[in-house]
């Protein structure tokens, strides 16, 4: 027996009134380590003990207000910064919209928090290993008596002197209390390697497999039902039409918007004699012509309009411009050559816009001009 | 504890002579500024005249309900000095005196009063049938009446059972007070209808009637935790009023100022989502001009300031922080009256003069002189009430 | 004239038991066997729970076409039952935690069963919004979590308060019931004889020692956490009923819905709770711990929670004609004697008028009388969910949309399903816990605090 380490000294008592009376006592006498044990709160009895008011309110408070800001902050930055969207006509940063749910986090933030606090820092819990744990002493204590232990670590602690202050508050039932030597002598393995180990096969299953489950295999892809709807594609075959085709023509006569139909359709003479250029030459309209003509009929025709194709031969060589027949061509011929093509050369009306066409037009008179100048450009 | 009848140990002490002549001296100074602010300008004077005619209401008819409900809940902790309410509930005695300023300015503040503005718009003409001077009348004597009826039968039952200490008086006021509580939540709730919110008579809100007896509410406290901590320190009261009494006190006026915040949070965010334009005129207004500062005053000045000081435990039994924060949430719901009722006055912007001064002055005056002769021929407290010694025993 | 005594405290606990046996009679229940009667209940229940998880079935497989939902009545019964069983869950944490402030000492004989009731019906409300999104496998992305798309939830919506209000009440709920168990579990741990039993009762204690210099701390958290659940409880009604008044509908918005709301909650939660406690006080004789008094203070509650309610009905109309506005005018006669007249009058019947049978005394202490006025109660208030969600949506604003709403098979499967799922909990808890707290009612039990006579 002499080998077991005393805990503290025990006492029972069967009154409120009578624990209160012994509180008051064992704290005017000075011991500080001591401790009521009762099955339900008792009233007055941290008055007798002399215990310090609970600071847990103050935790509360901050953990209630952190989590007030981080909300407040989280939902601003959501909602104002990274993705702002208009809901309702009401502002980004719409601050009583935010309110209801800015009360709900700081609730539960400050609640959860708190009782965390109380059960793991104040109480140090689960701890089921407390000497007083088993003890017919504990047993009463949670059922219908009041006890109180005064502990050895005591500065004032003196076994006899504790016994016989317990029998003159009139404690029933004193006994000591010792710490269970088989809890005393059992080493947390927290730090031994293999259980670090251990920590870190567990973490990298653990992740891995998360990463495999969330990732891999439950990977939906989002919102895929507007990409997979059950509609003809353009280039689908069906049934439903007689000639098969997914894709319908338009009806007959249909003119695009912004196109006006091509009145000189084979009609080479006809466009050269009626149509003028519309475009009243200014730098943007040559710099406009220039791209173009660079863009689609310079591989053919070269740079400088002298049919130097870049096509080495690929092609038969258009001729060059400066000819005397193409210089005298007016500008709606050339216009329609554009439009409609001539010889091997295709139309290219559906790469240029009516204005580019005049544009290139302008651009070709300018190139043509450059070889053959006349006496007033020099000037 | 023993059965006999009680053995609470009180000897009467007048009040000083001194509150009697603050009060006569507030009561006076206020009537002079009033009496000259209504001929400078009179439809400005009867404005005021109606947010201190609301005020003295809150605090008669808030005291009569905070009565009402100690002997409905069977609360003992306010027992000691339940009187102090009953002496404040006597202000209903004045109220209509009050009334009457209000009464004859009827025109120049009820826009409604006007028959051909009423013709002219349809919405009105559609409201007549209960917005009209004569039923508008009829609602107010009535409701003064029930008022009154009440505050004498509950407190009489009360004065008697001093001397005959007669325990069915409280069954019977137990009973009259589950009578008047829906005659007070009806009455409370179309008064404030009828004298705040017809001033717009467009606009309507179903909580308004909770909003003004949560401010009534707070407001009766307020008073009543002023004068029991003042007449405790001084040793007016029974001995024996602990920690716990005050804490219960400033629990409640803390309690109800959150409630206040939920319940004017709810009508704001309702009619400021849903955006619709016959709701939001009452807002535009006090956003409006100069009017947006006092509104935003009033969230700090009736929610935050007094949350932030009556958070804490030990903030609501201390003594000093009481007394201060019971005068603060006095002169918050006066702050939240004049906000609710002045923008009608003066859409521009707030107003802010000697006149706005005299009104307040004659509501402390009325208070200080309400309980200074009603304790004078009665006692403070309820010696003969079977649950004061409970109440003294009271503990958290 | 009756001659109540009011010179003493009536006593919380009947006929002076000691705390020893106050310890024998609230754990019974755990230490015997269940015996047939309650095997009989749980098959009931767990049957009513199948025809719900039939019905969820059938309704996951074809989707919710099943439903009698249509256009314009977009919220039919999910919402109801949603609405409904939150209401249910309020009158736990009203207990617990309001009348706790109050220093209402009756609640602690009811207070456990109640936070009980209130973590069922939360956990059977939060059923309805999942289904009721129709793909309830993307409920994630109600929760504002860095996601695929870098979207973010609609902060500014009030179905998304819900999940906020909801999640938070359920949670802060468990932890107010669980801090509450802590000592009561110390004491099981100590008073058993199975080995079994002692390793999970100590395992949940966490080592509670009934230390003073615990249960300081242990006070200041409880009052902290009553003091959090007082404005949550109101926040949680409150949010549930934004997502009707934020709306400009024609009877779903008006300013007083959000007190009105809480009230009802109470309302039928109380009711409720008063239902299932005439049961449990017969059966695991706690007449000494669950008085007639404390009943009859519920009732009173009930009573005042259905006059405010039919306060609310009544400034509900008195604005509507008041305000002028056509539309809300013609939503309340429509509700009245509109095609949902018989919906409205067995609302309007039930929490108004039944209720107050309870202004008489022998009534509100007549366990028969008191069960039937409450059941009509939740009857009433269920219906009066019915009527604000379909009443408003099937005669809106426009004409042409007008539609009668008529719930199908589906949609009563899974109601009474959720009846089940609750009822089934409430029975599997009447077993396996404490449904009286042990410490608190000893705390209230005659004799147990000092008289203070030495102070």
């Amino acid at each position: 027996m002499s080998d077991k380490i005393l805990y503290s000294y025990t006492g029972l008592f069967d009154t409120p009134d009578e624990i209160i009376h012994a509180a008051g006592k064992t704290a005017d006498e000075g011991y500080k380590k001591f401790d009521i044990n009762t099955p339900y709160p008792v009233h007055g009895m941290d008055d007798a003990m002399k215990l310090k008011p609970s600071r847990l309110g103050y935790f509360a408070l901050v953990f209630g207000l952190s989590g007030t800001f981080a909300t407040v902050l989280l939902m601003t930055w959501m909602t104002a910064f990274d993705y702002p969207i208009v809901i309702g006509g009401k502002p980004f940063f719409a601050f009583p919209a935010f309110v209801p749910i800015i009360f709900e986090v700081t609730v539960l933030a400050a609640s959860v928090a708190t009782v965390l606090t109380m059960l793991f820092v104040f109480f140090k819990f689960p701890n089921n290993s407390h000497p007083l744990h088993d003890t017919d002493y504990m047993k009463a204590v949670t059922s219908e008596k009041y006890g109180i232990s005064i502990q050895a670590e005591d500065e004032l602690f003196n076994e006899e002197k504790v016994k016989n202050f317990l029998q003159a508050l009139g404690a029933k039932n004193i006994t000591p209390v010792y710490f269970d030597n088989e809890e005393l002598n059992v080493k947390h393995a927290v730090f031994e390697p293999k259980f670090i180990s251990l920590l870190a096969v567990v973490f990298i299953l653990v992740s891995g497999a998360t990463y495999i489950t969330l990732n891999k295999l439950m990977f939906i892809t989002p919102f895929n039902w507007m990409m997979e709807q059950s509609k003809t594609i353009v280039q689908e075959s069906n049934v439903l039409f007689a000639d098969g085709f997914g894709m319908r023509n338009p009806v007959a006569g249909t003119v695009p918007r912004d196109q006006i139909p091509y009145k000189y359709k084979g009609d080479p003479e006809g466009a050269g004699e009626n149509l003028a250029n519309p475009l009243i030459p200014s730098k943007e309209v040559f710099a406009l012509g220039e791209v173009k003509y660079n863009t689609y009929c310079s591989p053919c025709h070269g740079f400088h309009a002298e049919g130097d194709s870049r096509l080495r031969g690929q092609f038969p060589n258009p001729p060059s411009m400066h000819s005397e027949k193409v210089r005298n061509w007016s500008d709606g011929r050339l216009f329609h050559v554009i439009t409609e093509g001539q010889n091997i050369m295709p139309a290219y009306s559906s790469q240029l816009s009516r204005e580019e066409r005049w544009a290139v037009v302008l651009y070709i008179r300018a190139l043509q001009r450059s070889l053959n100048a006349k006496e007033s450009d020099l000037q | 504890m023993s059965s006999n009848t009680n053995t609470v140990e009180y000897v009467k002490k007048d009040l000083p002579a001194s509150v009697n002549k603050i009060g006569i001296a507030l009561l006076i100074a206020g009537l002079l500024i009033i009496v000259f602010s209504y001929f400078v300008d009179n439809t400005r004077s009867a404005f005021n005249n109606l947010i201190l005619l609301m005020f003295l209401t809150s605090i008669g008819l808030g005291s009569l309900f905070l009565v009402a409900i100690e002997y409905l809940g069977g609360a003992v902790w306010s027992t000691p000095f339940r009187r102090v309410s009953e002496f404040l509930a006597a202000v209903l005695i004045v109220v209509p005196i009050i009334a009457i300023p209000v009464y004859l300015n009827l025109h120049s503040i009820f826009h409604w009063t006007h028959t051909d503005v009423v013709a002219a718009d349809p919405i009105l003409s559609g409201k007549s049938a209960y917005l009209n001077e004569t039923f508008f009348a009829v609602r107010v004597v009535v409701f003064f009446a029930l008022w009154l009826l009440f505050y004498f039968l509950i407190t009489k039952n009360s004065k008697k059972q001093d001397e005959t200490k007669d325990q069915n008086l409280t069954t019977r006021n137990i009973k009259l007070s589950a009578v008047f509580m829906p005659i007070f939540a009806l009455t409370i709730t179309f008064a404030s209808i009828d004298w705040i919110m017809s001033l717009n008579p467009h606009w309507f809100s179903t909580i308004f009637g909770v909003y003004y007896f949560t401010g009534s509410l707070l407001a009766a406290l307020a008073a009543g935790t002023f004068i029991i901590v003042m007449l405790n320190e001084k040793g007016y009261l029974i001995k024996g009023l602990k920690k716990d009494h005050y804490y219960s006190l400033g629990a409640l006026l803390f309690a109800f100022t959150n409630f206040w915040a939920y319940i004017a949070f709810s009508q704001f965010m309702l009619i400021w989502y849903a955006n619709l334009p016959e709701e939001t005129v009452f807002f535009m207004d006090r956003l409006h001009g100069s009017w947006v500062y006092v509104s935003i005053g009033l969230i700090f000045i009736r929610f935050i300031i007094p949350y932030a000081g009556l958070l804490s435990q030990p903030s609501k039994m201390n003594a000093k922080n009481l007394k201060f924060f019971s005068l603060w949430i006095l002169f918050a719901h006066f702050y939240d009256l004049y906000w609710l009722i002045m923008p009608s006055y003066s859409k521009e912007g707030f107003v802010l003069g000697w006149m706005e001064l005299g009104f307040p002055l004659l509501a402390v005056g009325i208070i200080i002189l309400v309980f200074s002769i009603k304790s004078k021929k009665e006692n403070l407290i309820p010696i003969g009430d079977p649950k004061l010694q409970r109440g003294l025993d009271f503990r958290l | 004239m009756t001659t109540t005594d009011y010179r003493h405290e009536p006593s919380v606990v009947e006929g002076r038991p000691s705390l020893r046996e106050l310890d024998e009679i609230i754990a019974k229940p755990l230490e015997s066997k269940p015996d047939k009667k309650y095997f009989l209940a749980l098959a009931v229940t767990l049957s009513m729970l199948g025809i719900g998880v039939i019905g969820l079935a059938f309704s996951f497989y074809y989707g919710t076409g099943l439903w009698g939902n249509n256009n314009p009545v977009g919220w039919g019964f999910p919402i109801v039952n949603f609405v409904f069983w939150v209401g249910i869950g309020h009158a736990g944490t009203l207990i617990s935690a309001i009348l706790f402030l109050f220093r209402q000492k009756w609640r602690n004989g009811i207070a456990r069963f109640a936070e009980g009731m209130t973590i069922f019906a939360v956990m059977t409300a939060m059923i309805f919004p999942a289904i009721h999104v129709g793909r309830p496998w993307l409920a994630g992305y109600l929760f504002p979590y860095p996601n695929q798309h870098s979207l973010w939830v609609n902060f500014t919506s009030p179905l998304l308060w819900d999940v906020f209000a909801v999640s938070t009440y359920f949670t802060v709920s468990f932890i107010f019931w669980y801090v509450g168990l802590i000592p009561d579990f110390a004491t099981l741990r100590d008073k058993t004889f199975s080995k079994i039993k002692k390793v999970i009762y100590s395992v949940f204690s966490l080592g509670w020692r009934g230390s003073n210099r615990h249960w300081q701390h242990y006070e200041m958290v409880y009052l902290i956490l009553a003091g959090f659940a007082t404005p949550l409880v109101l926040s949680v009604h409150t949010i549930v009923s934004f997502d009707f008044a934020v709306s400009i509908l024609p009877g779903w918005h008006t300013t007083i819905f959000p007190p009105y709301f809480v009230a009802g909650a109470v309302f039928s939660g109380f009711a409720m709770v008063q239902n299932v406690l005439i049961f449990i006080r017969k059966i695991f004789n706690y007449e000494h711990i669950i008085t007639l008094d404390t009943l009859e203070k519920m009732n009173k509650i009930i009573l005042l929670t259905g006059s405010i309610v039919g306060y609310a009905y009544a400034m509900e109309f008195f604005t509507a004609w008041y305000s002028g506005v056509q539309p809300e005018q013609f939503t309340f006669v429509n509700r009245a004697f509109g095609p949902y007249a018989w919906a409205y009058w067995i609302m309007a019947s039930c929490n108004v008028f039944f209720p107050q049978f309870f202004w008489i005394k022998k009534i509100r202490r007549s366990i028969p009388f008191m069960f039937v006025l409450a059941v009509l109660v939740n009857v009433g208030m269920w219906f009066e969910r019915f009527v604000i969600t379909v009443t408003s949506l099937s005669r809106d604003y426009l004409p042409s949309s007008w539609a009668y709403y008529t719930p199908t098979l589906t949609d009563f499967a899974i109601l009474i399903g959720s009846f089940g799922f609750f009822f089934t909990w409430v029975l599997l808890f009447t077993k396996s816990l404490p449904v009286v707290s042990i410490a608190e009612i000893k705390a209230v039990a005659e004799g147990s605090q000092p008289s203070h006579k030495d102070h």
